[in-house]
């Protein structure tokens, strides 16, 4: 009996995409995946095309760019499919904790390396980092918690920087996931709050690591702006991404109390493949295996990081149906000689090739099955961390094949 | 600022500092320029095997017993330098039983104390080895720590007047007629220019050996041989283990505290300041290593590296391993008609103090001195401290968790209080010299996180401008790293490079060089 209309494969932010994309269309939905993808690593803003430089129309921008990638898979999604996309994505995410755009175009937010970075929509907590000035600003890091050095920040910023002391804890093993937790008691972070405002010197921004709680980060930010009696805004920082996790915990509520069926952890061990069409796939959760079976399949399961690819010494294959992968002929090609170059490492561009409709071809430009549609970061032909294009592929072809693979 | 010595040695690596120690020892001043930081050349890229002289005892008997006697010193004077692992030479069906007695006769020969085992016996000691071995023979190896060794050759020499310049490299020969007196020398970070004074010069530069005496025109005749290493994740064995074979290519592994190295390849090079890891070697390493240790296809790789050595040439061979591991004292004064100029170079790690006690023998000789030798009874100073990783553990617990503070490196346990210290010494010049220092970025990640976390610390004491500017000094980080990892980017290291150029490049856009120009960008 085929119970499912769609079975997605990955619970990164394509995933997700996909899969809620199909529920709202009224579709009975199995999301099976191994983790938050790429959200709990990289998850902050949302970049659509970092190559566009700010105060240019994005849409302009990005359409004259599909021109000159037509191999691009936002070539298969045009401007149109990324900006519908984009809508029903904030569409998830009403206010207090709500994602903006500066206008029409992209924005500069500070990174946790003092660099600026140019990327789209930004949760409301990052809103002030936005177009900062140095006199007007104070970086905060908090002693003992590592991974956010407040002197790289402010130096490169060239603002003041402070390292105060966390109210109640030491130094000892201080993770961003249990700081964020902490800022979701409003003792600690009213206590927090005058800490910085005895630091503050007339600054009206104040940076914080990308810590402000999990559960209810607008208050967080609200609280500490009316105690500090600044704007305060998040920076992101090296993982785990706290802003990440909030993008995947609203997904997975959404999907969860719209009726879509949720299996995490265990791993995807095979497909059945039969004339050109996924029958069903095999979830491992020891002793059992078990197969799930559906109309329709989504592949959106990341790229190494991820294990949607993976590489041998002599090739990179995709693990689970085994579909044809764009890639450089050798491995001594994969990469450029210097880690810093203009151009994208080669094997960056290799992945799975698809049709409009997002289906994946072999190297004839032959559909290989005509049920699987294939979206997110595995797609060839990008360069996602060159363009910051991340979150934008995600969302545009997440959103295109759920579309596709429902009216099909 | 120009200087005065007795004698000036030219090199920072073990062969120089070995030098240094012994001068030191007997009484005599010297001086040190290293371009680099010490172990810069050879000495620091190496496969850290403490040889028991097992690997030459057939086809070079007198490098055999060189390397016996210098390993039963060197546990002696530096046992804090030396992991006493042990070593097997294994025999595979193609390798043949014959060559096995033949290799157990040699071995007796140079008095290298060989326990001939059964493949069963092997196999209980070494799980991990090929199931098909048909024998093992067990010998004195070991898994020394070349940094450390050197460095502490230098501290003790130190102490007792001998004077080091590091990142300071050679200009020019000081001549006066037909003798050398001295070189003028060039701080590689401040690019300031000096001359330093000495009767004796000693070019103890390895495979740069040759440019040295070029700036003197004078030549000798070594070749350079690449050698090209893999580092495992994991350690594979507890023993070193070598095929009992010919000496060949890819048939040496040795356990390095957590990790194995893997090696070696022969190439000859030309260019010394640019040489890479090509792929076909790694794949040549990994498909040769895997006879001894099949299990190694599916291995995690951290890095590759290469060194260059100088071998001896004394007539004309055709492979580079047929050129013996011998080492040369060339007396200029009566080879080329240049007083006052030595080269030693060719030999081994193993070797340095050998090399280094015949060096300063021929000087106080020429002195007319008669001070007798001291490096082989007189232990290091640090002789008793530790670096082994159940060390570092322990010392994690000692500690309470209040007092413990941050650890820089979750990988390699380095703990912020380290870096401190040796940032209060005030020697550090570079990030590289601290990374020298300390197990930072030599874990897992290669330091794709406690790199940021180290530049933090010194941009919080503001000694990240004097470096160079940070995010300057990270790319520069990521590039060196990059030299590393590239040659063993697949399977799982391949996923953790896709996380760290998304840090890198992805959220934190750092970007080339020429763009950071053209844009005018804050690095």
């Amino acid at each position: 009996m085929r119970r499912w209309d769609l079975i997605v494969i990955g619970t990164g932010l394509a995933g997700l995409t996909a899969a809620r994309t199909a529920i709202e269309m009224g579709a009975r939905v199995l999301i099976v995946g191994r983790g938050m993808g790429s959200l709990v690593l990289f998850g902050n803003t949302i970049d659509v095309l970092g190559a566009i430089p700010p105060g240019v129309d994005l849409e302009a921008g990005v359409t004259n760019w599909i021109a000159a990638h037509p191999d691009h898979p936002y070539a298969r999604t045009g401007w149109a499919g990324i900006a519908e996309a984009l809508v029903a994505f904030r569409e998830l995410f009403p206010p207090p904790y709500s994602f903006v755009a500066a206008g029409m175009s992209n924005s500069l937010v500070p990174t946790g390396a003092g660099t600026l970075r140019p990327t789209y929509l930004l949760p409301v907590t990052m809103r002030a980092g936005a177009g900062i000035t140095a006199a007007e600003t104070l970086i905060v890091g908090f002693r003992g918690f590592k991974d956010f050095q407040g002197d790289t920040v402010s130096l490169h910023l060239k603002c003041r920087g402070v390292n105060i002391p966390l109210p109640r804890y030491g130094l000892e093993g201080l993770s961003a996931l249990a700081l964020a937790r902490l800022m979701d008691e409003e003792p600690f972070r009213n206590s927090l709050g005058e800490v910085i405002r005895s630091q503050k010197a007339g600054e009206k921004r104040i940076g914080l690591p990308a810590v402000l709680g999990l559960r209810e980060p607008a208050a967080v930010m609200e609280d500490l702006e009316g105690i500090i009696g600044a704007r305060v805004f998040e920076i992101p920082m090296l993982p785990p991404s706290i802003p990440g996790v909030r993008i995947f915990n609203r997904f997975r509520e959404h999907l969860i109390a719209k009726g879509a069926t949720f299996l995490m952890g265990n791993p995807v061990t095979g497909a059945t493949v039969k004339d050109g069409r996924c029958e069903g796939i095999t979830i491992c959760n020891p002793p059992l295996e078990t197969t799930y079976r559906a109309e329709s399949y989504i592949l959106a399961t990341g790229r190494f990081l991820g294990g949607g690819l993976w590489a041998d010494m002599e090739r990179v294959s995709e693990p689970l149906f085994h579909l044809p992968v764009s890639q450089p002929t050798m491995r001594g090609d994969w990469f450029q000689e210097r880690f810093f170059q203009p151009e994208a490492h080669p094997i960056h561009r290799a992945g799975i090739v698809t049709d409009m409709a997002l289906r994946p071809v072999d190297e004839e430009g032959k559909t290989v099955l005509s049920n699987v549609w294939v979206a997110g970061s595995i797609l060839a032909r990008h360069e996602a961390i060159e363009e910051h294009s991340r979150e934008g592929i995600a969302i545009a072809t997440g959103y295109l094949a759920a579309k596709r693979a429902l009216t099909l | 600022m120009d200087l005065q010595t007795e004698v000036l040695i030219i090199g920072g690596g073990a062969t120089g500092a070995g030098i240094s120690r012994d001068l030191a020892l007997r009484g005599i001043p010297s001086l040190l320029v290293e371009k680099g930081d010490f172990t810069s050349g050879a000495s620091g890229r190496n496969q850290g095997l403490l040889h028991s002289g097992g690997r030459y005892a057939v086809t070079d008997p007198e490098a055999a017993r060189e390397c016996i006697g210098e390993n039963k010193i060197l546990r002696k004077i530096a046992p804090h330098c030396i992991e006493d692992t042990g070593g097997l030479f294994v025999s595979l069906p193609e390798d043949g039983a014959e060559y096995r007695a033949t290799f157990i006769r040699a071995c007796e020969a140079a008095r290298i104390e060989t326990v001939p085992l059964s493949p069963r016996e092997a196999l209980s000691m070494e799980p991990r080895l090929n199931p098909l071995i048909i024998g093992a023979v067990q010998v004195p190896d070991g898994a020394v720590d070349p940094f450390t060794l050197v460095v502490e050759n230098a501290r003790d020499a130190e102490s007792r007047g001998a004077r080091f310049l590091l990142h300071t490299e050679v200009v020019a020969l000081i001549r006066d007629g037909l003798r050398v007196t001295g070189a003028r020398v060039r701080d590689r970070i401040t690019r300031e220019e000096y001359a330093i004074a000495a009767p004796w010069v000693v070019n103890a530069t390895g495979a740069w050996a040759n440019q040295i005496l070029g700036l003197a025109g004078l030549q000798i005749g070594i070749a350079l041989s690449k050698g090209s290493m893999l580092i495992t994740n994991t350690r594979l064995s507890e023993r070193v283990l070598n095929r009992c074979r010919p000496p060949a290519s890819g048939d040496i592994i040795v356990p390095n505290d957590t990790v194995s190295i893997l090696g070696t390849t022969s190439l000859r090079e030309e260019d010394l300041e640019h040489f890479e890891v090509t792929p076909e070697e790694v794949s040549f390493l990994v498909k040769e290593l895997s006879r001894m240790i099949p299990s190694l296809r599916e291995e995690r790789f951290t890095r590759a590296y290469a060194g260059v050595r100088p071998l001896v040439q004394s007539g004309e061979t055709a492979d580079d391993r047929g050129i013996s591991r011998g080492f040369a004292l060339i007396d200029h004064g009566s080879c080329d008609g240049v007083m006052g100029l030595i080269t030693i170079t060719g030999g081994k790690l193993m070797t340095y103090r050998l090399m280094a006690e015949k060096v300063v023998n021929f000087i106080c000789d020429k002195m007319g001195l008669h001070v007798p030798c001291l490096t082989h009874v007189q232990r290091l100073p640090g002789a008793g401290l530790s670096h082994a990783l159940k060390d570092r553990l322990l010392w994690l617990r000692r500690q309470a968790p209040a007092s413990r503070g941050e650890l820089l490196c979750d990988c390699e346990l380095v703990p912020r209080e380290t870096v401190d210290a040796i940032l209060r010494e005030g020697k550090v010049r570079e990030l590289q010299d601290i990374l020298h220092r300390t197990r930072l970025a030599k874990g897992t990640c290669q330091g794709g996180f406690c790199v940021y976390r180290l530049l933090g610390v010194l941009n919080e004491m503001r000694k990240g401008e004097g470096l160079g500017g940070s995010n300057r000094i990270l790319k520069g980080f990521l590039e060196e790293r990059w030299r590393g990892i590239r040659p063993v980017l697949w399977g799982i290291s391949l996923k953790e490079e896709e996380l760290i150029e998304s840090i890198y490049k992805g959220l934190f856009n750092l970007t080339p060089e020429e763009r950071d120009r053209s844009e005018g960008s804050q690095t």
